[in-house]
């Protein structure tokens, strides 16, 4: 079956528009646990709590504040938010081409694959292909669930890769962080250069793993195989009877109901 | 894949495979289940309207595997509502609101032949406009027992001031709603007193009722499902077509036609097929539209 994708639209710029969808590139390896009860098992959920008032909040009690000081906030309602969302577009719009080289890796975020649907293959590889050969990547603005993403629209093996990008204020200034310039000497330099030159390999991403990770797994694995497994509690509610009245209340109503029949 | 191109109001909707048969021992197409809807829309759209709509696609039919979808899928039309509601571990799942008649053919395209939603709207998740009694026979019970307890039900509550209104689950049980469209009732306030309703039942007809979920309580008994009660559950929706080996409907019933038909003992007589249930309801109205706006309080709590 083919992979479902979380968005599907056209790419598009000058005269060419091809039909894609898109799908994602790269599934986080973390281990995700659930939160249980230890005394049942039961699946714990989150409340949010009111430390002022010592009592939980339910959801139509709660609003957005965005802390402009200690203790102060300014207040966004719902709709003030949706106003300044982008409108959901159907269309990736290159809006220039740029040479691949040139993006600082530090800007890409997050990769997605771009499947060509229906009508839109021939179309799809000749972009694939001219890109390739000329090194270029498109750059276009894409909505994506209510966030306007610059993106990279690039070759990558015979298929279209999709980039988002960080917008460049989100690069945070690296001026600190390079000390200050020092005359280095040539013998260091060269020292440095010898260590380095017997380390080179081809970079083969394939040769490590997440250590921790494969180890999580292969215990879960046997757990599991073990059926060390424990079981969530039907809601059963406990024993007891229900407020005093009601049921006292329920009872004469009962006692009529069977009466009359 | 085979597709079709309708135009509607809200936009341009692409309908695949409408040939296939999703209920192959019966025979019933695609085409013919979006017919179905298209002919219950004006009865069910009110039901769904606001309501978090949890789908449960059978994209191979009836006989192959299905899955729960609660996320609204992101390849969603644009004009599709969908509404943020928090979940279980506090962060919020975007939902499909089926408000419309293009979002109902859309969801229906995607092979969701059953739709279930929650008893509160998406905008007040934590306010039950109604409350229910899941009505579920364990073998050998059937649905005429659902009806014999359905019956004591309506008395018993009808005792406490309460009007209450019934439909057939669409496979093997019954559902009795209780009205109730008032802000100020929780699900706190339904659960407490369903289950008390549950167990004064249980009480005075041990032979037919049970109020315990375990399954060996259950056996030959009408297990009253209480518990439906809470806001992280749904319901099927009152005409919905169910996934079983016939296109049979939830559908609602007035309370002397239940007592009729179970009268005749025969468990069939009580469903209802998709083709007589669009009749049944052109002509009578929707029997259940008292539950979206009758106001009821809940006595003694």
């Amino acid at each position: 079956m083919a992979v479902q994708g979380i968005w599907s639209g056209t790419i598009s710029f000058s005269l060419v528009a091809i039909p894609v969808r898109l799908v994602t590139a790269v599934k986080p390896g973390r281990v995700s646990f659930h939160l249980l009860h230890s005394k049942d098992y039961s699946r714990l959920s989150r409340r949010m709590f009111c430390p002022e008032e010592g009592t939980m909040v339910t959801p139509d009690e709660i609003i957005r504040g965005y802390e402009v000081m200690p203790d102060k906030y300014v207040l966004m309602t719902d709709e003030e938010l949706e106003s300044v969302s982008p409108e959901r577009s159907r269309t990736i719009e290159i809006l220039e081409f740029i040479d691949v080289k040139e993006v600082d890796p530090i800007y890409y975020d997050h990769p997605y694959y771009l499947v060509p649907s229906k009508g839109g293959e021939k179309a799809y590889q000749l972009l694939v292909e001219v890109m390739r050969r000329t090194n270029k990547a498109g750059l276009a603005k894409f909505v994506l669930a209510e966030r306007e993403y610059l993106v990279a629209v690039k070759s990558r093996e015979g298929a279209l890769e999709l980039v988002t990008l960080h917008y460049s204020d989100e690069i945070l200034p690296d001026e600190d962080i390079s000390p200050k310039k020092e005359k280095i000497e040539v013998e260091e330099e060269n020292r440095i250069k010898k260590s380095i030159q017997k380390m080179i390999e081809d970079f083969d991403p394939g040769k490590y793993a997440d250590e921790r990770r494969k180890k999580l797994m292969d215990i879960l694995a046997t757990k599991a195989k073990g059926k060390a497994l424990v079981e969530a509690p039907a809601i059963e509610a406990e024993e007891g009877e229900g407020p005093a009245d009601l049921v006292a209340a329920l009872e004469e109503s009962m006692r009529k109901v069977k009466e009359s029949r | 894949m085979n597709r079709t191109f309708v135009d509607m109001a809200g936009g341009r909707l692409s309908l695949s495979n409408l040939e296939k048969d999703l209920y192959p021992s019966y025979g019933f197409t695609k085409a013919q289940i979006l017919e179905y809807y298209r002919g219950i829309a004006p009865f069910i759209l009110p039901h769904l309207k606001d309501r978090a709509l949890t789908l449960k696609r059978y994209p191979e039919g009836v006989e192959k595997d299905f899955f729960f979808e609660k996320r609204c899928p992101g390849h969603r039309p644009a004009w599709v509502k969908t509404a943020e509601v928090p979940q279980h571990d506090g962060e919020p799942m975007t939902f499909c609101l089926v408000n419309d008649l293009e979002t109902l053919i859309w969801v229906e395209n995607l092979a969701s032949l059953e739709l279930h939603v929650p008893l509160a709207r998406a905008g007040s998740p934590e306010t039950p406009d109604s409350m229910v009694f899941d009505l579920d026979p364990g073998d050998p019970a059937n649905i005429l027992d659902c009806s014999r307890v359905a019956l004591i039900l309506r008395d018993l509550l009808s005792g406490m001031g309460l009007a209450s209104y019934v439909k057939t689950s669409g496979q093997k049980g019954l559902h009795v709603f209780v009205a109730l469209n008032r802000k100020e009732t929780t699900f706190d306030d339904t659960k407490t007193f369903s289950k008390a309703v549950a167990e004064i039942m249980q009480k005075h007809y041990p032979d037919l009722v049970t109020s315990k979920m375990a399954k060996q309580e259950r056996k030959a008994k009408v297990f009253i499902n209480w518990s439906q009660n809470d806001a992280s559950k749904t319901m099927i929706c009152v005409y919905s077509l169910r996934a079983r080996e016939k296109p049979f409907i939830s559908f609602p019933l007035e309370w002397k036609e239940l007592k009729n038909l179970a009268g005749l003992g025969d468990p069939e007589k009580l469903q209802v097929t998709h083709s007589e249930a669009v009749r049944r309801a052109e002509e009578k109205g929707d029997l259940f539209r008292e539950v979206l706006v009758k106001e009821q309080k809940l006595p003694h709590l």
